[in-house]
């Protein structure tokens, strides 16, 4: 049974119970006061919670008339004094050196047991009650034990006792549980508050390791300067353990050695020394480490057994270390040594830290020998890539050597400059032909091939009209198509203008597209060609209704020598390279080129091209009538002359954009040199250069007769017109310049040399041929008379007249054919085409002449002063022929 | 019309020279011929042609090199010459013009054309020593 008097008090008599009330209301008021105290003093608990637990026993031994009283609490499993308040220095240290533990022994122990309030009456006389010990040194004899219960567990307990016997009554009990509760307060405060320190502080550790490791991550995604990275690796890591220093070994398959490979906190001496020490595998400290695989430390370096590392660190000093294996799938990459001057174990929980570090840095020399691996193997292939380049550029050469004697003899005797074929023998001729030029265009695919992918293909940028392109494209494939009755559609949205492109490379991909959209469609089937701008790009699609492509193979299409198996199915004869081609082209160009194909249905191929920058829409005046001007100023070349690269370029944009090819000198030596060489059709001449000024180079270029004759049009921020046409200018312009007033100045200044005073008029019907001649002849031209398509291309070619006059129907060789002959031929294909005609001109006439001659109009609606000055204008000049002088 | 002007032809490949040959002279012009560019140029001093058709790639002296005596020699430095070349790159095209060719015929020669393209080259060359 339990010995203890528990505090359960009889009713007591009236008088006692007035008595009662009032120590009850004094002690209320005290019991305020005090636990208002206590309360202030868990404020405070930050600081412990000595503090708190004083404050309780003093107020609880005062107000519960008590000689003395502790507080005891939980630490572990046995219960350690925190204060005690009365009695002998000694008893306190003895209560001070004897921690309790739960059981009915001791008021502590019986409390903590019960985990109730318990009361002995007399501590002498208790069966049960053994810390006679303390009972001698204090005196007591009356106990009162009250739990501090917290999370149902007793945490600590609060005690009072008396000399004599003399039980505690019920309000002292219930003051004193008060206390206790508070206490649990303060504990629970305070277990909160270390609580928060130990996070705050753990918290701080994991920002200066994710600190720390966010640099070392940073060094090994940052740089592949492996040095950099182990350094900056092992100082962060001696930092963050707060060792003193620390060195990476890395690990050599071949010779099965570690060797040092950078370091911290470490004297140059050592360093050295490190750096001859040899480490095998599974032998030494750090060797041992790497091959157990995980971590390992030594407290006391004078206690390991020594080997060559060890012994060097001792000699310098070194007390403790912990080595960490650097491994990455099970492959020993080398170690990481973290050292320190004393002695002492590394808390376990830094080591795993440490493990990270070694992590990092394993994956550091991994990816810095990946690196090193892939520079040998790209400097490799860049090596076999030059040679295979070279070899085809010379392959392509060796080809086209014999295909000349192939295609040039079938060409001499289909021409039957030697004589009739019968048609057997035409029929062989064309096949011997035809393989011939099908092999030329797979060399040419194959050797641009090599170019764009050897880096070699470069491209002459400038502005180049999509339209144009597109028309052109379409008129070339025209026979294909109508010969199987496909037809073609052209829509290309208003705003679809200029494009920045290498003209030759864009005509080159829209003509594969377009030569396979009709290739894969089946007779009487249609292609649509269309062009829009989508944001800064012009799209272009061309959407056929060919046999489709099925989707496994609509990416293999692209890779060189595929097509899709479709060669099998078709007969249709390709390089197989042209998509391919094309696409790297239109990369190359900063495009894209995709497409959507669906079996049995058709398919789209789209490519997408940047637009010139700063010109969303198209500089053009082209409207119905007016054809295309641009072709008035094709293929001269004029030399800019201007050391400001902005107004370079935007000359540049303005005279491309109309046609001209432009060079660029940046002060006056280079343009005098460009000038001799290129002898441009005029020089745009800035007058504030860099050394030489433009009026000098002027004086230079009209004092040397090689240059003497090219025009020039100065353009200067100052006025001084006068001196610029006293010094032979044939146009002044003060700057800021307009595109327009450039490209009239330079129109005007621009005159055809005295050859090409000359007009080719083809037309079958002689009335006509005497008609254009009366008009032109009074003016200065020189009329050359073609009775036929065949004999019209033919003078067009030997007299590269200034201007051509076409008519449309003619026997065998008409119009269309002549312009199409003309525009194909680089030594004719500028001359501008005027076109008058009796012909009623349907949307598909109008296409296959759009962007390819100068003007078309009706016979018959043209006057003749109207003709006079449409010649002349054409013909680049503005006077009268006749007034040129020599 | 060709007036039995002269044009020599320098080409290495016996059967593109005959090409070129044979289809000159079945426009009417007369030809000579060489298989070097040294035989070339001893041809071009000896006869004095109207042009000269010269392949590029040759063995030994190059055709580059060939033009570069053909035009520094007071007398030959006058008669055009023309390029034939199987490098049909557009920066052959450029390289080939800024040294000094006066036109250029990429191989495979068109046959339709070629003697268009000659007679052009001869006829620029005419107008040019007139004026």
């Amino acid at each position: 049974m339990d010995p203890a008097v528990r505090a359960q008090p009889t009713p007591p008599p009236a008088e006692e119970r007035v008595d009662q009330r009032r120590r009850a209301l004094e002690y209320a008021a005290e019991q305020q006061i005090a636990t208002s105290e206590v309360l202030e003093t868990i404020g405070r608990s930050a600081l412990g919670l000595k503090p708190v637990f004083e404050t309780v026993v003093r107020h609880a031994v005062r107000l519960g008339g008590a000689d003395g009283g502790f507080v005891w609490q939980l630490d572990g499993d046995v219960f350690r004094l925190a204060v005690a308040v009365g009695g002998s220095a000694e008893y306190h240290r003895y209560l001070a050196e004897h921690p309790i533990s739960p059981g009915p022994g001791s008021l502590v122990g019986r409390t903590a047991h019960e985990r109730r309030t318990q009361q002995i009456a007399d501590a002498a006389t208790d069966p049960e009650y053994e810390w006679h010990k303390a009972r001698d040194l204090a005196g007591f004899h009356t106990m009162l034990g009250v739990p501090m219960v917290a999370d149902e567990r007793v945490v600590g307990v609060i005690g009072l006792w008396r000399t004599q016997v003399d039980l505690f009554d019920a309000l002292t009990v219930g003051l004193v549980t008060n206390f206790a509760a508070e206490g649990v307060i303060a504990i629970q405060t305070v277990e909160l508050v270390q609580e928060l320190k130990e996070r705050s502080a753990e918290l701080a550790r994991s920002v200066d390791e994710l600190r720390a490791l966010g640099e070392v991550s940073l060094a090994v995604s940052s740089s592949l300067d492996l040095d950099y990275v182990l350094t900056t690796i092992v100082s962060r890591a001696v930092e963050l353990s707060g060792a003193d220093g620390g060195s990476i070994f890395e690990f050599e398959q071949s010779t099965g050695e570690f060797s040092l490979r950078t370091c911290s906190g470490t004297s140059e001496e050592l360093a050295d020394a490190l750096r001859a020490v040899r480490i095998r595998l599974g032998e030494t400290f750090v060797g041992g480490t790497a091959t157990a695989g995980r971590g390992r430390q030594a407290a006391d370096l004078d206690r390991e057994p020594s080997d060559p590392h060890i012994e060097l660190l001792r000699r310098h000093g070194w007390r403790s270390m912990v080595a960490l294996p650097l491994q990455r799938e099970n492959e020993i990459i080398g170690a990481l040594v973290i050292r320190r001057k004393s002695r002492g174990p590394f808390a376990s929980e830094m080591v795993d830290r440490l493990q990270t570090f070694a992590n990092q840095s394993a994956v550091a020399i991994h990816n810095a020998r990946i690196f090193r691996e892939l520079e040998e193997k790209t400097e490799q292939l860049q090596v076999a890539s030059r040679h295979k380049s070279e070899f085809l550029a010379s392959m392509s050469h060796e080809l086209r050597t014999p295909l000349n004697a192939v295609i040039g003899f079938s060409d001499v005797l289909l021409e039957r400059m030697f004589g009739e074929l019968n048609p057997r023998q035409e029929e062989y001729v064309r096949d011997i032909r035809n393989s011939g030029h099908h092999l030329l265009e797979l060399i040419n695919d194959i050797l641009d091939l090599s170019k764009v992918e050897a880096g070699r293909m470069e491209l002459d940028l400038g502005a180049v009209s999509l339209p144009d392109l597109l028309a052109e494209g379409i008129a070339m494939v025209r026979e294909r198509a109508d010969n199987h009755a496909i037809s073609i559609n052209l829509d290309v949205a208003a705003d679809v203008g200029t494009v920045l492109a290498d003209e030759l490379r864009l005509r080159q991909v829209i003509l594969n597209l377009l030569t396979n959209a009709v290739k894969f469609t089946r007779d009487q089937g249609s292609v649509a060609v269309t062009a829009c701008l989508v944001g800064d790009d012009a799209h272009v699609s061309f959407c056929d209704t060919g046999i489709g492509i099925a989707d496994a193979e609509q990416e293999e299409i692209f890779e060189a020598f595929e097509r899709g198996g479709r060669a099998a199915r078709t007969s249709a004869e390709g390089t197989g390279l042209g998509l391919t081609l094309s696409r790297r082209i239109v990369d190359l160009h900063g495009g894209r080129l995709w497409m959507q194909s669906t079996l049995g249905v058709g398919s789209t191929f789209s490519f997408s091209i940047p637009l010139p920058p700063g010109s969303a829409t198209r500089v053009d005046e082209s409207e119905a009538g007016s054809a295309v001007m641009g072709a008035l100023e094709r293929g001269g070349r004029v030399l800019v002359v201007e050391d400001d690269r902005r107004s370079a370029d935007l000359f540049r944009v303005y005279l491309e954009g109309v046609g001209y090819a432009v060079s660029v000198a940046r002060d006056g030596v280079e343009g005098l040199e460009l000038a001799r060489q290129l002898n441009p059709k005029a020089v745009i001449l800035d007058i504030l250069l860099p050394g030489v000024s433009g009026w000098e180079l002027l004086a230079q270029l009209k004092g040397d007769p090689t240059t003497a004759a090219i025009p020039v049009v100065i353009t200067s921020m100052l006025d001084e017109r006068g001196a610029g046409f006293a010094l032979g200018a044939s146009g002044y312009l003060v700057k800021p310049v307009g595109r327009d007033e450039l490209l009239e100045a330079l129109s005007r200044c621009v005159t055809p040399p005295a050859d090409e005073r000359t007009v080719v008029v083809i037309d079958d019907d002689p009335l006509d041929l005497d008609l254009v001649e009366a008009v032109l002849s009074p003016e200065g031209w020189l009329v050359v008379r073609a009775a036929g398509g065949e004999e019209g291309v033919r003078l067009v070619r030997s007299e590269r007249p200034a201007v051509v006059l076409l008519d449309l129907l003619m026997p065998e060789v008409d119009g269309f054919e002549v312009v199409e002959r003309l525009r194909a031929d680089p030594l004719v294909a500028d001359v501008p085409i005027v076109v008058l005609t009796s012909k009623e001109m349907t949307p598909v006439d109008q296409e296959r002449l759009a962007g390819r001659i100068s003007f078309l109009a009706q016979k018959g609606t043209v006057g003749h002063g109207e003709l006079v000055e449409l010649v002349g204008r054409l013909a680049g000049t503005r006077s009268a022929p006749l007034e040129e002088t020599t | 019309m060709t007036g039995g002007q002269v044009i020599l032809i320098v080409e290495d490949n016996a059967r593109n020279l005959k090409l070129a040959r044979d289809i000159l002279n079945h426009v009417g012009y007369r030809t000579l011929e060489a298989e070097t560019a040294e035989d070339g140029l001893a041809l071009a001093r000896a006869e004095r042609p109207d042009l000269v058709l010269m392949d590029v790639q040759l063995p030994g002296m190059d055709g580059v090199e060939a033009l570069g005596r053909l035009k520094t020699d007071p007398l030959t430095a006058d008669i055009p010459v023309v390029a034939l070349t199987a490098f049909a790159m557009r920066d052959d095209r450029d390289r080939l013009l800024a040294v000094g060719f006066d036109a250029y015929l990429e191989k495979p020669l068109n046959v339709r054309e070629f003697p268009g393209q000659v007679d052009a080259v001869l006829r620029r060359a005419d107008v040019g020593s007139r004026t």
